[in-house]
């Protein structure tokens, strides 16, 4: 391992934006290992990633994207790597604010470090009204829960240390979302936001369709709840 | 209905609402199942617990079935069996998923050994 660090991104039927999402992250991050999360594309993302000869894992079904998150801990797990980067596939986080992230990352004593589009602005203007009041009821749910607010609860482009790595694989989440920020916080993990600008998807199809938006917030809700729970016996097993 | 009916079948949805987060919190349930049985089971527990609502739904049963009390219990039976069913498929699910990892891992390994073969990034 070059950096201890692995760069991960889960992707699913994402054709048109892998390749220049990985020669992009190859340019701006040239000493980094990268592994890609194939999700049981359909389309060419599997033909692609082998003619560009990136490290690939690849599930023989889709099992969704907290699955293929789920895949790259364990991966990063039992390869011993410091850290795990996660990022998405649709090109909405640009690889040359990585490094800027990294560096505050590795400056900062947060054991998750959320590329974040909302906290420089501290509210959501831009996002479109659904999800942008979707967004703002976590993240105040997370605020009251926890005692600090995290502005954008849905990034997927994310740094974790290795401390996180255990109770992200043992624990039950959904999309590691507010569950999971809720379930670590709880537990006494540092999370953080560092700004970042995202772009809108170039090519294909978001995974949230509108079947999602009804069930997202109740799924996150139940799982928000029992997320508490779970690091409340966390705790006492642990006798903190 | 009388009040302590009521509240059995209060305790009774309870119970089941408790049973049902627990075994979403353990993973041997689907949340997207949870989530649509404590729906279930709130709307139930509302409609048992609301006179007025309790009393149209007992009209409603009448008319349809003639008997409402052993058509309840048939339906709670159901709902139960229908839980237990969910809870296997997620077990298979969940199994099935562990399982795709872990070969997804085993390949991406077996590339990083073979170079040749298979370039790594």
């Amino acid at each position: 391992m070059s950096s201890g660090i692995l760069l991960a991104i889960p992707a699913y039927n994402e054709e048109a934006n892998i390749a220049d999402l990985v020669a992009r992250v190859r340019r701006e991050l040239p000493g980094f290992e990268l592994l890609v999360v194939d999700d049981g594309s359909a389309d060419r993302t599997r033909a692609i990633l082998d003619e560009l000869g990136v490290r690939t894992a690849r599930h023989l079904c889709n099992l969704g994207y907290g699955r293929a998150i789920q895949t790259a801990l364990k991966y990063a797990d039992r390869h011993g790597y410091d850290s795990l980067v996660t990022l998405d596939a649709d090109g909405q986080h640009p690889p040359e604010q990585l490094r800027s992230m990294l560096e505050a990352f590795g400056r900062s004593g947060f054991d998750l470090l959320i590329g974040s589009r909302y906290v420089a602005a501290r509210h959501y203007a831009g996002a479109p009204l659904g999800r942008r009041q979707g967004m703002r009821t976590f993240s105040v749910l997370l605020s009251l829960l926890t005692g600090q607010r995290v502005y954008d609860t849905t990034s997927g482009l994310r740094a974790m240390r290795r401390s996180v790595f255990g109770p992200l694989v043992r624990g039950q989440f959904l999309d590691f979302h507010a569950e999971a920020l809720v379930y670590l916080m709880r537990l006494g993990y540092r999370v953080g936001e560092f700004p970042v600008v995202m772009s809108e998807r170039r090519h294909g199809q978001s995974m949230y369709g509108l079947l999602s938006a009804l069930e997202y917030p109740l799924k996150t809700l139940l799982m928000l709840v029992l997320g508490l729970a779970q690091a409340a016996l966390a705790r006492r097993d642990a006798g903190t | 209905m009388t009040l302590a009916g009521t509240l059995v079948l209060d305790l009774l949805a309870l119970g089941f609402l408790l049973w049902v987060l627990n075994l979403v919190r353990i993973g041997r349930l689907y949340v997207g199942y949870g989530v649509i049985l404590v729906l279930l089971i709130g709307a139930s527990a509302g409609v048992v617990s609301v006179a007025p609502l309790r009393s149209s739904m007992d009209a409603a049963l009448a008319r349809l079935f003639g008997a409402g009390g052993p058509l309840v219990l048939a339906l709670c039976f159901l709902v139960l069996l229908v839980a237990y069913v969910l809870t296997q498929v997620t077990l298979l699910a969940n199994r099935l998923a562990t399982l795709v990892q872990e070969l997804a891992i085993r390949n991406a390994d077996e590339a990083v050994r073979k170079p040749s073969s298979r370039p790594t990034g």
